[in-house]
């Protein structure tokens, strides 16, 4: 896949755990513009080992200038996120994918309403660009832990104008999904970013209440999970790789040298899918890509964020 | 029969059209009409024979949320159900002689309606597609929609030279309504005019026709 050269141009701690890079090109030219809900995949040389994470572009769609991006430090996980937290300096240089947009706006839409929990705040941001500009009618309901630890809430109501809701829970306070959801007008689209319990409570409510699949949008931003390590077998490449505990399957395979596709790394867009050639049943389906009868079947990964509890596992690459 | 250009391409596509397996995708599929589980209201609408699928879909039961069903008795066969649906539908049924009158009905419930109301068609062709246009306004996708194919097979004929639509076209090739072209019927659909595509037949050879056939009674 082709890369974009990027220079770290700023970095803003916004609360304790989430930070903000600004990114602008190398030579200082302009980036290639995106639609609101785009994300990149950021890769960070680290010592011995090469992090590719996905994150939502937060910047204004028509800032073609830099790219922003926040980052919420993750204490267990692979590593990438503390990479960024405590290895990334400005000046630095960095390779990133052209923007990719699996979480795009209904154009259809007559109403959009938005739903965020923590740091699934951020492909909102350049969708809330979107919407302004074409003027939509939308609704934002930010749910966070508490105040303190909530980022962009004044830019966010500086940008909304009395669109925003937030939600804090150290105040108690929840959204009501069923009141929500069940008195939306005809056409309206809801969107859900954030930890999974909310984005499946969202979709569930949606789908209760009748909403047609096709109006239900989620982006799950799930980083691979740090599992036990284990051993995969590649049939065509013939080789056979270790998959450390804080390593996905496909960085395994990538720092094998053996050449995989992807485009998200999130479990959502369904590149990397590969084949199964042989398990002893013991895949960990971490993806929102396969449905659930194929993963019962066990006949294909995800390796950007499965990963096997098995002994055996023989992928067809 | 000697052709070129666009004419005989045509020729050539309906040619293997004949072929088994065959299948163009633009091509509209319909079902049965089955109540959705997950709703917080239903509205059905219906024409003509379409009154069946109606019956059928109470046969199936009755649902908890409040129902509200459209009728209209004239669709193209001669079949009225108004009478059956008024012992079977026990509230919410409106009968309307006409199909406008019904669209119209359908646009003022579709006003005050929100999110959790689902849709079921049943009729012709002609009609199911006057519904999907008359609920895209609202920002309803012509697929959360639910449609059963009753009636008559006649088709919708978008002329590609004149724009024009001829309604309820029931042969292989017809007289455009509005520039009297001939025109070959395909199966290419277009959802958005809700109408199939409908070429040019004797464009290089003009008055030189196949046979007109009824095959969309």
């Amino acid at each position: 896949m082709s890369t974009i050269n990027v220079k770290v141009a700023a970095i803003e701690a916004v609360t304790p755990l989430i930070k903000h890079f600004t990114l602008v090109h190398e030579d200082g030219s302009e980036l290639p513009s995106f639609s609101g809900g785009s994300h990149i995949v950021v890769t960070m040389d680290a010592e011995g080992r090469t992090y590719r994470n996905p994150y939502s572009l937060m910047g204004s769609p028509t800032d073609t200038q830099a790219y922003h991006i926040s980052v919420r430090r993750q204490e267990s996980s692979r590593g990438g996120s503390l990479f960024m937290h405590e290895h990334v300096h400005v000046g630095m240089r960095l390779k990133i994918t052209h923007p990719v947009n699996l979480f795009s706006l209904s154009k259809l839409a007559h109403k959009h309403i938005l739903i965020a929990g923590g740091i699934g705040i951020t492909p909102f941001m350049s969708q809330i660009e979107d919407l302004k500009r074409v003027g939509a009618d939308y609704e934002l309901h930010y749910a966070f832990r508490a105040y303190e630890q909530a980022a962009f809430v004044n830019e966010l109501e500086e940008m909304c104008e009395g669109h925003l809701h937030c939600y804090a829970d150290s105040q108690g306070e929840r959204i009501d999904l069923n009141a929500l959801l069940s008195q939306q007008p005809l056409g309206s689209h809801v969107y859900v970013c954030g930890p999974s319990p909310m984005v499946v409570a969202v979709l569930e409510t949606a789908r209760n209440l009748g909403w047609p699949e096709n109006n239900i949008h989620n982006e799950e931003f799930s980083s691979p999970p740090v599992g036990e390590p284990f051993k995969v077998q590649l049939a065509k490449s013939d080789i056979e790789i270790q998959v450390p505990a804080e390593m996905s399957m496909l960085e395994a395979i990538e720092a094998a040298g053996v050449k995989a596709d992807s485009l998200c790394r999130g479990g959502v867009c369904g590149r990397c899918e590969l084949t199964v050639l042989e398990t002893d049943g013991g895949i960990e389906h971490h993806d929102h890509y396969l449905s659930d009868s194929e993963k019962v079947s066990c006949r294909s990964i995800m390796p950007c964020v499965s990963r096997t509890k098995g002994k055996r596992l023989v992928l067809d690459l | 029969m000697v052709g070129s250009g666009a004419v005989l391409s045509v020729w050539l596509i309906e040619e293997i059209n004949m072929e088994r397996g065959y299948w163009i995708k633009s091509k509209p599929v319909y079902t049965s009409l089955k109540w959705h589980e997950k709703a917080t209201s239903h509205l059905v609408l219906a024409t003509g024979i379409g009154g069946m699928a109606v019956l059928k879909l109470f046969q199936q039961m009755h649902p908890t949320q409040p129902v509200k069903v459209l009728y209209g008795k004239y669709g193209q066969m001669d079949a009225d159900y108004s009478d059956t649906l008024k012992m079977v539908v026990p509230e919410g049924l409106h009968i309307h002689k006409f199909d406008d009158a019904l669209l119209t009905q359908f646009q003022l419930e579709l006003r005050d309606a929100q999110m959790g109301l689902r849709i079921y068609v049943a009729g012709s062709e002609g009609f199911i597609w006057d519904v999907v246009a008359a609920a895209k306004p609202f920002g309803i996708q012509e697929m959360e929609i639910m449609k059963e194919q009753a009636d008559t097979l006649a088709r919708s004929v978008y002329c590609v030279h004149c724009k024009t639509i001829s309604k309820y076209v029931t042969t292989n090739i017809t007289a455009c309504c509005g520039c009297e072209r001939m025109l070959f019927v395909r199966d290419h659909f277009s959802r958005n005019l809700g109408a199939y595509m409908g070429l040019m037949v004797d464009a290089e050879s003009p008055g030189e026709l196949p046979a007109i056939e009824e095959i969309y009674p």
